[in-house]
């Protein structure tokens, strides 16, 4: 279906021209439907899986109300026995699920699963069987989602190399507006509007910023090029997942792809399941610290190691921390200065009992890794910071006045109970 | 040692890298409302760049590949190259710059990077391309795997370790695989070359072996001749030079745009903090019972 141009929420402007808006409507009808990777491990969905469901849902409901239209949510599966999965996938939101069952795809490997994901996308047939009246036009899919993890982030950026299109990765946030843009490239200075676009946001790496990424075709006469899917990776355990609902109901479209032998040119030699030496999740406590250790970092990590033993809690660390800003010794760098530890968007989300940030400010995305936990103790010699909204207690002070005396003062309290018991 | 196998054609190996922030202390500076300060920090050779040009050493020194550096920037950038040849002992540094490649997106980005490598192809096809695991300010880690793409070489990333069976022209390797709520994963594969390869941010060179410490040695003494003379093996390619399209690459090759940039508004309050006095032996002592109370509660269930 054409976008109306009677829309709500739309302001029209007279310098848009006519026609820019007529090619457009062709032009965007060769898109539809959002098409989701999905990862899984033996059939099993991540979790960030059910949460790209959930958004998704929430976003093109909203889309097919505000355009009249009926376009789909499609969870895309490569795997070895899915079957189960491809009806759970339904049952958390899908209108569609494409199923690719293939004993070389149990796995995934970067090189068949681009071919065969590029394949699903550009794939007419699997578009008609999920819905009729968008098959004549359909090119590719409107718009895209992967998980930005160690798989999804490289396979978002291969898939959309090969299908040529824009992605912006480390997503937090997701509007679909129709949108007056003016750009010196995109539209040679003058103002065109896109429509359905998809704002997708990322916090920078500071925490404090979000920039507003957007995929779009260029309208420049000199360079006109159109770029679908508007695609991006979106942050593990930011969206809500949907309740499941096994009445919900959906399509499942078997799709063959084709494959070639240098397709299936890397193998899988061995899997093993590690430790990562970082262990949060065992632990009742997890102490962490940030740039405040600044002032003598070598002599503060120790006394937040103290602190550490003194409550056997695991240390983990603001993202800036794994930049390793200090100079300390090597031991100290590498076991504290570490990217493992980081808690946050970048890093794990924890939710111990007990959540001790020291020196940490509170940066969005790191909240986001420990807001879960039970009782948050800040030390911090700022008030202002942000962790203060996100804390039960906050001691006020330097770390290196604060710390002594509290850990003291537990080693009393600890003598005494034992005395006690 | 398993250097020169005299019949297996030498081991050609590109890396790409970035000159990005430095955000060691005394070097970052950053603005009263906590966002990085550009104008007054310095910039270096990526940590993560560094961690992709040592693995390509580790090449140099078990299979006496040779190396080629690349990075696309200003000028400027050169210091990344000197830097990345004084850890890897490379033969050629490449700089693409040109002032139409400004503002490129990370698929602009990378279509200047393979049309660079392909340049390199002239003595012998690159079998490996290294690139770090990501920029320490972009952060995307996606322009290595679109370049990847763009070159039809086989991706693997968060590579821990690898090694090259010379004779058969296969590489075997170990990536990590961590996912959200599920035990990490460590699997081993095998891809015959070219391949191209992220380094994942663990990935540590070992050289285990009295002959490979000793050629590590001399490599790195080569290296640092090399870095003070570092302008003799820079390669400079404008646009034109390295024939791109020009519609390819900066902003006209760029899908994406920056549409704005504002300051993530502050959440609501989760929790109402009770403020207290470190100094305050007192009010310490009940913090301290509390923490116990908790810890102690949680140990007894």
């Amino acid at each position: 279906m054409a976008a109306s141009t009677t829309l709500p929420n739309t302001k029209t402007t007279a310098r848009i021209s006519e026609n820019a808006s007529n090619s457009t409507n062709q032009r965007e009808s060769s898109y539809r439907h959002l098409y989701i990777v999905v990862e899984h491990q033996d059939g099993k969905p991540i979790p960030v899986t059910l949460e790209m469901l959930g958004e998704a849902r929430r976003l093109m409901d909203n889309f097919n109300g505000r355009y009249s239209s009926s376009e789909k949510v499609v969870a895309v599966v490569l795997g070895n026995n899915i079957k189960k999965l491809c009806e759970e996938l339904i049952y958390y939101g899908a209108d569609a699920v494409i199923s690719v069952e293939n004993p070389n795809l149990q796995y995934p490997i970067n090189l068949i699963d681009t071919k065969v994901i590029s394949q699903v996308a550009r794939d007419k047939v699997c578009a008609s069987k999920i819905s009729p009246e968008y098959s004549e036009e359909f090119k590719k899919p409107r718009y895209m989602f992967f998980s930005a993890d160690n798989i999804g982030r490289h396979l978002s950026a291969t898939v959309l190399t090969e299908l040529e299109s824009g992605l912006a990765s480390d997503i937090n946030k997701l509007v679909i507006e129709d949108l007056e843009i003016k750009h010196e490239h995109k539209t040679k200075g003058q103002l065109v509007r896109y429509e359905k676009t998809l704002e997708m946001y990322r916090p920078d790496f500071s925490g404090f910023l979000w920039t507003t990424i957007l995929c779009l075709d260029n309208r420049n006469p000199a360079i006109q090029r159109e770029y679908h899917p508007q695609a991006c990776s979106i942050i593990p355990g930011v969206f809500a997942p949907l309740q499941r609902d096994p009445e919900r109901k959906g399509v499942i479209v078997d799709f063959n792809p084709e494959l070639e032998q240098a397709d299936k040119a890397v193998k899988v030699l061995n899997r093993q399941v590690t430790k990562s030496p970082v262990d949060f999740d065992s632990h009742k406590a997890v102490i962490s610290f940030g740039r405040g250790i600044k002032d003598a970092p070598e002599d503060n990590i120790k006394l937040i190691v103290q602190l550490a033993n003194e409550l056997n809690a695991e240390i983990g660390v603001s993202l800036p921390i794994s930049k390793k800003p200090y100079s300390v010794s090597e031991p100290v760098s590498s076991l504290y200065l570490n990217p493992d530890r980081v808690i946050g968007t970048s890093g794990r989300k924890v939710a111990p009992a007990l959540y001790v940030a020291i020196g940490v400010s509170g940066a969005m995305q790191h909240i986001a890794g420990m807001k879960e936990s039970g009782f948050v103790i800040a030390i911090n010699a700022d008030t202002d910071s942000p962790i203060k909204d996100e804390c039960d207690i906050f001691i006020k002070g330097r770390m290196e006045d604060v710390l002594p005396s509290l850990i003291e003062e537990l080693k009393k309290q600890k003598q005494s109970m034992e005395v006690h018991e | 040692m398993e250097i020169a196998e005299s019949m297996a054609p030498p081991l050609n190996i590109a890396v790409i890298v970035k000159l990005e922030p430095d955000f060691s202390e005394g070097n970052v500076s950053y603005n009263s409302d906590g966002t990085l300060n550009r104008a007054e920090t310095k910039s270096i050779l990526g940590p993560h760049s560094a961690i992709a040009t040592a693995a390509a050493f580790y090449a140099k020194v078990k299979y006496g590949a040779v190396i080629s550096i690349a990075t696309m920037g200003p000028p400027i950038a050169e210091s990344a190259l000197q830097r990345a040849q004084l850890i890897s002992d490379a033969e050629t540094l490449h700089l693409y710059s040109d002032r139409i490649f400004s503002g490129a997106d990370t698929l602009a980005t990378a279509e200047v990077l393979k049309t660079g490598i392909k340049k390199m192809e002239d003595p012998g096809t690159v079998d490996i391309v290294f690139s770090g695991h990501r920029a320490s300010d972009g952060e995307t880690g996606q322009t290595g795997p679109q370049t990847a793409w763009k070159l039809r070489y086989t991706f693997l990333g968060n590579v821990i370790s690898y090694n090259i069976d010379m004779k058969k022209r296969i590489l075997t390797a170990k990536r990590l695989i961590t996912l959200q709520g599920t035990p990490d994963v460590i699997e081993e594969i095998e891809a015959p070359l070219p391949v191209f390869i992220t380094v994942d941010p663990s990935y540590k060179s070992v050289f285990n072996t009295v002959s490979l410490r000793l050629a590590s040695v001399k490599y790195q003494k080569e290296a640092e001749q090399r870095a003070q003379n570092y302008k003799n093996y820079l390669k400079i390619f404008n646009a034109q030079q390295l024939g791109v399209d020009s519609k390819f690459v900066g902003l006209p090759g760029s899908p994406t745009i920056v549409y704005k940039v504002e300051r993530i508004p502050k959440a609501r309050a989760n929790r109402r903090a009770e403020v207290i006095d470190g100094s305050d032996r007192q009010q310490l002592r009940m913090a301290a019972e509390k923490i116990h109370e908790i810890v102690g509660r949680v140990v007894n269930q």
